[in-house]
């Protein structure tokens, strides 16, 4: 009886642990850069990302090369001279978040999320902290955020020629569907 | 004024005009329509994410930045942001496959789970896959 007992243990912890950890690798970033001369927008349907709902932690992984652009010129610019994409291929977050408490992960309901964590773009590691919003639904978990990034923090140098039509602040979107991972 | 000068000035408004233009026609240079391109790789969607696994720089060298055409079995279809439809390969790995991302092409997809489809894209490199991108079908 007691062996059985601790079986069904594991068992359920087993489960339990399984049920914690959501993922997706068809996460959705974009961003947006406003100047009078032009707006210019990337996305990219690639992101992969994980998310524990019992500790509230949340990676991101990206490849730079997934940003798509309108323009075949930004596209190659933003590899080749703002991200160094062959040096530096890969962004990532990773973080968590802080309050854990205002989310029931076990109720369906959108619910406000504020995450913290460090931000890897172009070799360079920043804190943020980024609010955003969690909704629980019967078929997963759905997390938005939308934040500002300056591209000076992260030592990306734009050159003079184009100065005039990149933003000093980017609006970054940040759209998953996470669901269970299973086994 | 004399006619040298006239000739000169002229010279310079052709150069410059067609400097305008280029600089103009590269500006709005779409993407690369793949359809009209030559696939620098030809490879099985297994083949490829084996690639891979077994050696991540080497595969990179050879195939990011590429246009690769994978043939395959398809394993799952999404719909991402901005109309893009994401097609899986099937691979021999379980946790590892091929995602094809197809850019505007979310709302007249007539694809199914199972079936073979040949896609023509760039490839991106290895997160936990292996990412194309700008892709296209072929078949």
């Amino acid at each position: 009886m007691k062996r059985i007992s601790f079986f069904l243990l594991f068992l359920s912890l087993f489960f339990i642990s399984d049920a914690q950890k959501y993922m997706t690798k068809n996460g959705f970033i974009g961003f947006f850069s406003h100047t009078p001369v032009e707006d210019i927008k990337a996305d990219n349907n690639q992101v992969a990302s994980v998310l524990d709902i019992s500790t509230g932690e949340m990676a991101f992984q990206v490849l730079i090369k997934s940003f798509h652009f309108e323009k075949a010129l930004m596209e190659t610019h933003f590899n080749e001279s703002f991200l160094e994409s062959d040096k530096f291929p890969r962004s990532t977050f990773k973080g968590k978040i802080v309050n854990l408490s205002g989310v029931d992960f076990t109720k369906t309901g959108k619910y406000e999320a504020t995450v913290e964590g460090a931000l890897n773009i172009h070799d360079v590691t920043k804190n943020i902290k980024v609010p955003g919003t969690v909704e629980v639904l019967p078929e997963g978990i759905t997390a938005n955020a939308k934040f500002n990034i300056a591209p000076e923090d992260y030592n990306i140098k734009i050159p003079a020629v184009v100065r005039e039509n990149i933003a000093k602040i980017i609006e970054v979107t940040v759209l998953i569907k996470y669901t269970p991972i299973e086994k | 004024m004399k006619l040298w000068i006239k000739i000169a000035l002229a010279v310079i408004l052709v150069f410059a005009i067609a400097g305008i233009g280029i600089g103009i026609y590269f500006y709005n240079l779409e993407p690369a329509d793949l359809r009209k391109a030559r696939p620098d790789f030809v490879i099985t969607a297994v083949e490829l994410q084996q690639a891979f696994e077994n050696d991540e720089t080497l595969a990179s060298a050879k195939y990011v930045n590429r246009i690769i055409e994978v043939n395959g079995l398809i394993e799952s279809i999404s719909i991402g942001e901005e109309n893009a439809l994401s097609v899986t390969l099937q691979t021999n790995s379980d946790l590892s496959s091929i995602i094809c991302t197809i850019p505007g092409a979310a709302s007249n997809a007539n694809l199914s789970t199972g079936n073979p489809i040949i896609v023509r894209g760039e490839c991106s490199g290895y997160l936990m896959d292996v990412l194309l991108n700008n892709c296209v079908i072929i078949k």
